[in-house]
């Protein structure tokens, strides 16, 4: 019985401060409460998305419909893993807290950070699944698309030349610039879900959280604008009187740059993006990711529930 | 002398509503020292908004105190370190609601490092005390209030805890539920478990409960063994059965002879809830 149970001897071992472990168990439970909350049936939105897509691109009929259905496809899968990625994070915290589940939690040997962490990991593979699933989708549409394509060559195209047309095709379907995109896509996905985590360890509400979470991420699209506007307004040709220059500076500081990510617009046209590119890409990402985990600590750690 | 599980130092709580400066702070604690010690059942009681939850917060390391200390077997509470020793059941739980019982049971054990056939078993032997091994394939979101407090009970036994901190452990829950839960915080304390229990139901505070506070306003008013402060010391009570008219009248003349006052004589009540258990289970054999 619990007295004489052998579980306390045995796991009475010295207190680590940080444990993967009790990071990893509140993962494993984040994605499987997403999972069963039916999140996946955002996929099926998705697969009609792409199934209209295609159908209305059918209808019509001009060149270059591949790469437009490259377009179309990288376009929703980025507008879907940012929503999925900023709703699946706004609810977390508030209903942990709202529900009383999280001084149950807080209340074992848990920190505050493996909890944020193991929150952040959960969403992540949430995501990571939901991208694949879109990507093995997209490679289907876009392999029914090529095959379209490649017969309108053999049908239009002088028979000595059919070869080398193919052969161009099929070299700029499925490349590994491609497949890199998708990655930069999903790097975008977490970085809206970490961010989406930071609002939510100060906000009171989800809804609050996914307005401002949102309002963060389509600033970030002039980051680059700001931070030259800010940094050397002479260059970029504005006077900028010091109010609006703190405002700048505000964005620069606390929205993420996402126009960083937007070689998956190059991608999408068929430019070829240097392995280098991905590497910066993915470095910014990362030290995006590990930045709004930090500030979300600070802001939790001192949180009182 | 052993080190108290609990022991609450000058414990000062001051909540800032955000629109409002520091001069219109809320005190929720002022200045509370308290000990609990190894091996007793506390009880704290107090009206709402007396600041007993947040004195419980505190200890569990939930909430910040403005000034004083709160220690859990000589570990500080804000230490996470701490809480290896405690198991807590807040008010009115709610767990994830699409895990099982038996998932959820799970999911707290792997907080506290507990895995493999250890926590399998662990779980089956907790969800078997808690009555609810029928129910551990169910998921939690269609569960009563009753089976919610006890799958609480279970969450807060996984890691074998040394404290237990019980916030309203049988509020909502019906008369029965109410028994079976009263009934194992008396294994507990058998088996030598220190609980710390906050409720409203004086009755089974009574016959739980070695020690008991009172706060009010965020302070200790009083504090002590239930025993010693519910008694009254200049009283004496006999409980005859069969005493024929004769005895009774020589008795009270006896009373009256040696100069003691007799204040008060009747017949006594059986205790409402044993009368109302014993009669749903006899409705429940009948049923059978």
């Amino acid at each position: 019985m619990t007295a004489n149970s052998p579980s306390a001897a045995a796991h009475a071992s010295a207190h680590k401060l940080f444990s993967l472990g009790r990071a990893a168990a509140i993962a494993g439970n984040t994605l499987r409460d997403l999972v069963r909350q039916k999140v996946f049936y955002f996929m099926l939105v998705f697969a009609l998305v792409l199934i209209g897509m295609s159908l209305v691109l059918a209808a019509l009929s001009f060149q270059g419909q591949l790469q437009m259905v490259m377009n179309m496809s990288l376009g929703a899968m980025s507008v879907f893993t940012m929503l999925l990625a900023v709703l699946a994070s706004a609810m977390m915290l508030p209903k942990d807290i709202e529900d009383r589940t999280l001084y149950t939690i807080l209340a074992k040997p848990v920190s505050r950070f493996e909890y944020l962490l193991g929150k952040l990991a959960g969403v992540a593979l949430m995501l990571l699944i939901a991208t694949l699933l879109m990507t093995v989708f997209f490679c289907i549409v876009l392999w029914f698309w090529q095959g379209r394509e490649i017969a309108s060559i053999r049908g239009s195209v002088q028979s000595e030349l059919v070869d080398a047309e193919v052969a161009k095709v099929m070299a700029g379907t499925f490349t590994p610039t491609l497949f890199g995109g998708i990655g930069v896509i999903f790097l975008r996905a977490v970085v809206c879900s970490a961010l989406t985590l930071m609002v939510s360890s100060f906000a009171t509400s989800w809804l609050f959280t996914v307005i401002i979470s949102l309002m963060l991420i389509l600033i970030g699209h002039i980051v680059p604008i700001a931070r030259s506007a800010w940094m050397d307004p002479i260059q970029a040709g504005v006077d900028v009187p010091w109010y609006l220059s703190l405002f700048l500076r505000l964005i620069t500081v606390f929205a993420p740059d996402m126009q960083l990510f937007n070689i998956v617009d190059d991608i999408a046209v068929g430019t070829h993006v240097a392995s280098g590119i991905f590497g910066q890409v993915t470095a910014l990402g990362c030290g995006y990711i590990t930045i709004y985990v930090l500030v979300a600590y600070l802001f939790f750690a001192w949180r009182e529930l | 002398m052993s080190t108290p599980a609990i022991s609450i130092q000058n414990l000062t709580k001051e909540f800032i509503p955000p629109s409002v400066m520091r001069r219109g702070a809320i005190t929720a604690v002022r200045d509370l020292s308290l000990k609990v010690e190894a091996g007793h059942v506390y009880g704290l009681l107090g009206p709402n908004g007396s600041g007993k939850s947040t004195t419980m917060k505190v200890v569990l390391g939930l909430v910040t105190p403005t000034s004083g200390k709160t220690f859990i077997f000589g570990k500080n509470s804000r230490d996470v370190e701490s809480r290896e020793a405690v198991g807590f059941l807040p008010e009115n739980p709610y767990f994830y609601k699409f895990l099982t019982g038996e998932e959820t049971v799970h999911f707290y054990g792997k907080l506290c490092g507990i895995r493999g056939k250890m926590l399998r078993d662990r779980t089956r032997e907790l969800l078997a005390l808690v009555g609810l091994e029928d129910a551990a394939n169910r998921r939690v979101g269609g569960y009563s209030k009753g089976m919610l407090q006890r799958i609480g009970l279970a969450q807060a036994l996984v890691q074998d805890p040394r404290l237990l901190v019980l916030d309203e452990p049988t509020a909502g829950v019906d008369p029965a539920g109410s028994r079976e839960i009263c009934d194992l915080i008396l294994q507990f304390k058998a088996r030598g478990l220190t609980v710390l229990l906050c409720s409203h139901l004086l009755s089974q505070v009574q016959e739980i409960c070695d020690r008991i506070g009172i706060m009010h306003r965020g302070g200790l008013v009083r504090e002590g063994p239930l025993d010693h402060l519910i008694t009254i010391e200049n009283q004496t009570e006999m409980v005859l059965e069969n005493a024929s008219p004769e005895l009774l009248a020589e008795l009270r003349a006896k009373i009256a002879a040696g100069g003691a006052r007799l204040a008060g004589e009747g017949k006594p009540q059986q205790n409402l809830e044993r009368y109302f258990l014993d009669v749903t289970s006899e409705a429940k054999k009948s049923d059978q």
